[in-house]
């Protein structure tokens, strides 16, 4: 009778730890940054649109995309912790965690040029080539040394 | 008894000398170079095109070379495939180590028909069933322009290679089946834009090395060119890069030239994998070359998706 309790007790554990595991799966840190560079990526789409000449120039929507980038750029750091090297189809790579130091120099250079951009307020295709320019740079930069070559 | 020993020891000798004769490296002749000053700013064009320092610049601290290290062509990278491993020679103009005392045949001989100065078949992991679709004129540039980059002194070491394809002999069967100067595609003739394409995708821009599925012998299965196929160099697959391919189906002529300009989807997505300085060297190609290639992948036919 003992033993049958102990038994429910464990089981009870188990169904709610695995609850939990499932709960917890939007804010692993995996899923956190996924959703993150989505939002990214999303920001990045108009202005090159505009870099490329199939829309027009919109100061708003470039000055919206940086700000989202900028508030990315301040939460990325936290999003790698032990531990989450591996799984759920990560693309990071595991250069973030043997080079963390050049890691967060990556991610402080993308915030620079952000904040530059932000600075330079670009009314004007002209104005933003050269001061939204550099961040695309940026990203291209950490992902060919931290981002799983697929 | 002993007769049809005979005969089928004849027969014998007569098959290995026909392989020997039709396995023997055939360079062609000095006198059939054309006639042409060899530019050497032209020639940085298609040491561009070609991804020449994609695989020959000397990696730097075990990583491929970036900026103006791309320039020292000492070789040394190590290409480990299903064959065994690779390493990738020295092509600097040093004149021992490198290739600076070969002279303008050797070198087309080479590029064009894998043979080296000492009469040796080539491995066709050096891309030369590519460069023989480029015009020789391309070639005598490039080497002009090869000559001008500093020498690098350094032998690299031989491949190591799995039985049988120690054999190099036997890659002079192979040429016979796959090394080809004609087009890999028919593709409208009168069209200066996606010609112009066709030669930088087929020829020194060797795209077809990665994006075409390869044969059990390693040749390009040519029906489904630039379908896709097994990445070589780990996992996943290299895309389909057709009007047919789903990564890329949706992707506008302006889309691949941006991309090959900038290294962003147009889903802003970067560039990975060994894309990277593919995409980096059609970067320092003019701009109408990166449409001209767009041009040709719109215009070639539909490989459907194939998993493998």
């Amino acid at each position: 009778m003992h033993h049958m309790k102990s038994l429910r007790v464990i089981l009870a554990t188990l169904v709610v730890a695995m609850i939990s595991v499932a709960v917890a799966d939007d804010s692993d840190p995996r899923h956190e940054r996924h959703e993150l560079m989505e939002g990214v990526g999303k920001a990045a789409k108009p202005i090159g649109k505009m870099f490329k000449g199939e829309r027009d120039y919109d100061a708003e929507v470039v000055m919206a995309s940086l700000n989202t980038w900028h508030k990315a750029s301040l939460e990325f750091g936290d999003l790698f912790p032990a531990g989450s090297e591996t799984g759920m189809d990560t693309e990071a790579a595991p250069s973030i965690w043997e080079d963390r130091a050049g890691f967060d120099e990556a991610l402080a250079e993308f915030r620079e040029a952000v904040e530059a951009a932000q600075a330079a307020k670009p009314m004007t295709l002209e104005d933003a080539k050269p001061s939204v320019g550099p961040v695309f740079q940026t990203c291209k930069g950490c992902h060919d040394n931290y981002r799983i070559e697929d | 008894m002993k007769s049809t020993v005979r005969v089928v020891a004849a027969i014998l000798v007569a098959a290995g000398i026909g392989a020997w004769w039709i396995t023997e490296p055939k360079p062609v002749a000095a006198d059939s170079l054309p006639d042409l000053v060899p530019d050497a700013a032209a020639g940085e064009l298609v040491f561009w095109a070609g991804g020449c320092a994609s695989c020959h610049a000397t990696p730097v601290n075990g990583k491929r070379a970036k900026g103006d290290d791309k320039l020292l062509l000492g070789g040394g990278l190590e290409l480990d495939t299903p064959y065994g491993v690779f390493r990738v020679p020295n092509i600097s103009s040093h004149d021992e180590d490198g290739i600076g005392n070969w002279t303008m045949i050797e070198f087309v001989n080479a590029m064009q028909h894998g043979v080296s100065p000492d009469n040796r078949h080539y491995y066709p992991s050096f891309p030369y069933t590519s460069y023989a679709k480029m015009a020789v004129g391309d070639l005598l540039d490039l080497r002009a322009y090869l000559d001008a980059l500093p020498p690098v002194a350094g032998v690299v070491d031989e491949h190591t290679l799995e039985f049988p394809w120690t054999i190099r002999r036997g890659i002079g069967a192979w040429k016979l089946r796959y090394l080809d100067v004609e087009p890999a595609l028919t593709v409208a003739a009168g069209n200066a834009t996606i010609q112009r394409g066709r030669e930088l995708v087929e020829g020194a821009g060797h795209c077809g090395e990665c994006h075409t599925p390869r044969d059990r012998l390693g040749g390009l299965v040519k029906h489904r060119w630039l379908g896709g196929a097994p990445n070589p160099e780990g996992r996943g697959r290299v895309p389909n890069i057709t009007p047919g391919g789903k990564n890329t189906s949706d992707w506008s002529a302006g889309d691949i030239a941006y991309y090959l300009e900038s290294g962003f989807t147009p889903e802003y997505d970067t560039v990975g994998g060994s894309m990277v300085a593919v995409q980096e060297n059609m970067a320092m190609l003019p701009k109408t070359d990166r449409e001209a290639i767009a041009a040709y992948l719109k215009a070639i036919p539909i490989v459907d998706d194939e998993e493998d």
